[in-house]
């Protein structure tokens, strides 16, 4: 039986980064992944001539070489900044209305306000202030988390009495917007219904949409990206994966791919070990799981074994949404065919939580459509000459799951005849360009992911089971979590939070 | 019970105690989500079964050295699939355990089996394997069914031109019956092209269909001249396709055969101004002599013995016979579908040495960047250490 300080199930982003910063601290670590290629959610895939990215679209809290973000400082900890060639996306986004009119939010903050004024000059004042809101909310959440890292255990009755009224005057900001949600603010700032959907896009990254969508996590957006800039990789994000699992393995730590974990050894009720897919045991003083609680209790451990404030602590967390993806290679530039923003969203109305509705049903009909080209960003991506695009809409996998096996292909395939006919609708001649195209439905990404529900962002991201109220506590002594499920999904906050799970960890064993 | 300060302080916060009200009462009320197994494994199983136990139910002749083999489910259930697809069957042969993918040729319109066509191939460890020795009753583990090789409705011609050499006829084979089984509204004109009428498989049966339905036009192409054949002798060449197929620029392309008559068809089609997005290419396995490959090392003759070694083990490795094949011979169990360079499941690092790569690796840049490897087709060409 080997022993180890740390053994890390699934090498999505925060299992590699858990890993890697392990390793970096001296411990003896092994990361398990049941997959040939680690990755977890962000991974690629090749289709004739091209290579498609499958998650990735801007990595956020890069920063510059010169003013490094808190992303960069962690590549550079892992010595990988210099093997990656890192791309800056000069623009957020894109938003197209239905009335054939859109907005592109430039990657700055002075630039973005003088243009929205500009297009919106009745809000002009608003605008200015709700600029001055996101970053004032941001700097004083980012001022109580340092202060609350700082403290220990629990204050006195006293003490709490004293912070309750002292709380709302030291971080007014904060207590106002905290727990609002998206299309909340939203209305608070601004009347023009297309301003709003223009500062609102970030809802897509999380599955919410603005109704429902945590005000707090598209302020983080905004000026995350805004201050650190988006940025894209040459060679898809299997190039940060397997940057990070070299790294782990220059460090010392031993990574298996194509080696899943059939099941957590406990003892007296605390995680010892695990059993690997082959039968072989390892222990070691901390689990960190980086697959959903759900798969973690229910598949690694027998019933029996589950406790009960396992149970009752994971009722409130829906599982999250899925998403219908279409990846197509076509023979054209992105020019020829009239993409100039890499990152759109595209509307088939003015009202974004009326058209998500339609995510619940099986096929697209009015959802919201996203469409990213990620030759605009990295011009090599595929070959001279021709363009990658993923375009698709967020979906829930329930009428998915619903369908027979003999039904499955021919409605994948009229859902991506849908998308396409949405793409030639706003690129004429598009279809025509098609090259390569694959169809990846809510059950394509249960499939790679492992994930129920197909979730593609782990559980529903809305004020009351995200940023104040992730299930991040385990219930067994010794068992961790690291991954989206349990903390923001995407890469940047993924990876950031692993790191903070793993460097806490790594003072423990 | 007293409250936590995080709590405290949330509820401070606007909609604050309503929110923590709201968790409160969904620990006690809402229904438990932690459920015995992994659900995702569960639902996704009937789509695309993680392995399939199969069982011989038939064994026919077909052509003069080439049987169709009918399989079935040990457990009554097969996946669904798309006409072209394979399958990847697990053998063990004189104590190694290798596999083969083979394109379903039955049609998709009915699972009650899956039947596959094995031709008889020079030196086939495998084929005489299965032709000679496979019978009714006989089992086998295989993964599948994959493969991107099919119609894809949202951007393919309703006008198929099908070129097909020798077995690669049996994916065309199930598109075709599915075709004809179903009425689909297509049209599809076949060129087949094989040495002799004799090995010609399902000649038949096309020519049958081609009489019966007007949608299915059917030419079988001789390379070798024959007495008494009136049909078309040659090759599948530019002009050829031009004569028999005038509409061809209208079409979506697909050709299925061996290497060199794949990579012959598809310089003729881009020849005649068919753009790439309308050839799709079956995959294909490396040349069985790897060393007639452009750009095989002159001084290697294929027949030498090399170091491999792999996770601290030695093995041999001869030159001409891939990673993968060395790896199969000692033993060593690695994860495998399409044996093309496709599917990427076979992956593997190159720690070090040096390897030949075979035509037709599909591999991403960070493969590249990192050094991994399709193994099924790379060939050691010095001593060589990889990582599993």
């Amino acid at each position: 039986m080997q022993q180890y300080d740390a053994i890390v199930i699934g090498a999505g982003n925060g299992g590699l980064a858990c890993a890697a910063t392990l390793a970096e601290k001296g411990k003896k670590v092994i990361l398990f992944e049941k997959h040939n290629i680690p990755g977890g959610c962000g991974t690629s895939f090749r289709r004739g001539r091209f290579e498609f990215e499958v998650a990735l679209h801007q990595l956020s809290s890069m920063g510059t070489p010169e003013k490094p973000g808190p992303l960069r400082e962690l590549f550079r900890r892992y010595g990988i900044e210099n093997q990656i060639e890192w791309i800056e996306i000069k623009e957020l986004f894109r938003v197209n209305f239905p009335d054939g009119t859109g907005i592109s939010i430039p990657a700055d903050r002075k630039n973005c306000e003088a243009f929205l004024c500009s297009q919106f000059p009745q809000e002009k004042e608003s605008i200015l202030r709700y600029f001055e809101t996101v970053y004032a909310f941001c700097s004083e959440s980012a001022a109580f988390a340092e202060k609350s890292a700082q403290s220990t255990g629990e204050p006195s009755a006293a003490k709490k009495a004293i912070m309750k009224m002292g709380f709302p005057k030291m971080y007014p900001t904060l207590a106002r917007y905290a727990l609002k949600s998206t299309q909340e603010v939203l209305d608070e700032f601004f009347k023009d219904v297309k301003l709003q959907l223009a500062l609102s896009a970030y809802w897509c990254f999380m599955g919410m949409p603005p109704a429902r969508f945590p005000w707090s996590i598209l302020a983080k957006c905004t000026n995350i990206y805004m201050e650190d800039k988006p940025f894209y990789l040459r060679g898809t994000s299997m190039m940060m994966n397997q940057a990070i699992m070299d790294a782990v393995q220059r460090m010392g730590g031993v990574v298996h791919l194509n080696r899943g974990v059939e099941r957590i050894v406990l003892e007296g009720g605390a995680a010892v070990g695990v059993v690997d897919e082959k039968g072989e045991e390892y222990r070691a003083s901390k689990i960190i799981s980086n697959i959903s609680p759900l798969a973690t209790y229910g598949a690694l451990l027998q019933p029996e074994e589950v406790p009960q404030a396992a149970q009752e602590y994971l009722r409130p967390y829906t599982i999250g949404i899925s998403a219908l993806t279409c990846f197509i290679g076509l023979d054209c530039t992105p020019e020829e065919i009239g993409f100039a923003t890499s990152f759109t969203l595209n509307y088939e109305s003015f009202d974004a939580n009326e058209d998500f509705k339609d995510a619940y049903k099986l096929l697209p009909e009015k959802d919201p459509l996203v469409a990213t080209c990620y030759t605009v960003d990295d011009p090599e991506i595929s070959p001279p000459g021709t363009s990658i695009i993923t375009a698709g809409t967020l979906k829930y996998s329930a009428e998915w799951e619903k369908l027979t096996p003999e039904q499955y292909y021919e409605k994948k395939y009229e859902a991506g005849k849908r998308i396409v006919a949405r793409l030639e609708k706003m690129y004429p001649g598009f279809t025509d360009h098609i090259e390569e195209m694959e169809v990846a439905t809510p059950l394509t990404h249960m499939r790679y992911l492992n994930h129920p529900g197909g979730a593609i962002y782990g559980y529903e991201q809305d004020v009351m089971s995200s940023v104040f109220f992730f299930p991040a506590e385990s219930k067994i002594p010794n068992l961790e979590f690291a991954s989206g499920w349990v903390n923001a999904c995407g890469f940047g906050p993924n990876y950031l939070f692993a790191d903070k799970v793993a460097t806490k960890i790594a003072l423990e064993v | 019970m007293a409250k936590s300060i995080k709590e405290t302080l949330l509820g401070t916060l606007v909609h604050g105690e309503e929110i923590l009200e709201n968790i409160r009462v969904m620990r006690e009320v809402s229904q438990d989500k932690i459920t015995a197994g992994n659900e995702a494994d569960v639902r996704i199983a009937p789509l695309h079964t993680k392995e399939l136990n199969l069982v011989v139910s038939s064994v026919a002749d077909t052509g003069k050295q080439a049987k169709v083999i009918r399989l079935s489910s040990q457990n009554g259930y097969l996946p669904p699939f798309e006409a072209g697809q394979y399958i990847n069957l697990f053998a063990e042969i004189d104590g190694v355990r290798t596999s083969r993918p083979y394109s379903i040729c039955s049609s998709p319109r009915q699972r009650a089996y899956y039947e596959i066509t094995v031709a008889r191939t020079k030196d086939g460890f495998v084929s005489d394997y299965m032709l000679d020795e496979v019978k009714e009753g006989d089992t086998f583990t295989a993964n599948g069914p994959a493969g991107v090789f099919r119609y894809q409705p949202v951007f393919h011609s309703k006008r198929s031109l099908f070129l097909a050499g020798g077995s690669g006829i049996t994916p065309f084979m199930s598109m075709l019956r599915e075709i004809i089984d179903a009425g689909l509204d297509r049209e599809v004109t076949l060129l087949y092209g094989c040495r002799n009428v004799e090995n010609a498989l399902f000649h038949e049966e096309l020519s049958g269909y081609a009489a019966e339905h007007p949608n299915f036009t059917y030419h079988l192409v001789l390379s070798d001249s024959a007495e008494g054949w009136s049909g078309e002798q040659g090759f599948i060449d530019a002009a050829r396709i031009a004569r028999l197929v005038p509409d061809f620029s209208e079409r979506t392309c697909y050709i299925c055969g061996p290497q060199v008559m794949n990579d012959f068809c598809k310089s003729e089609l881009l020849g005649m101004g068919v753009p790439l997005k309308k050839i799709r290419r079956e995959m294909f396995g490396a040349q069985r002599d790897i060393t007639k490959e452009p750009g095989w090392p002159v001084d290697l003759t294929g027949q030498e013995i090399f170091r491999l070694t792999v996770d601290g083990r030695v093995i041999e490795a001869k030159s001409g016979e891939s990673l993968l094949t060395a790896l199969e011979r000692a033993g060593v169990r690695v994860n495998v579908c399409c044996r093309s360079g496709e599917c990427s499941l076979c992956r593997v690092k190159l720690v070090s040495g040096k390897v030949f790569l075979a035509q037709g690796i599909l591999q991403r840049k960070a493969d590249e960047a990192f050094g991994y490897l399709h193994s099924c087709k790379s060939y050691p060409v010095s001593d060589v250490e990889i990582m599993l």
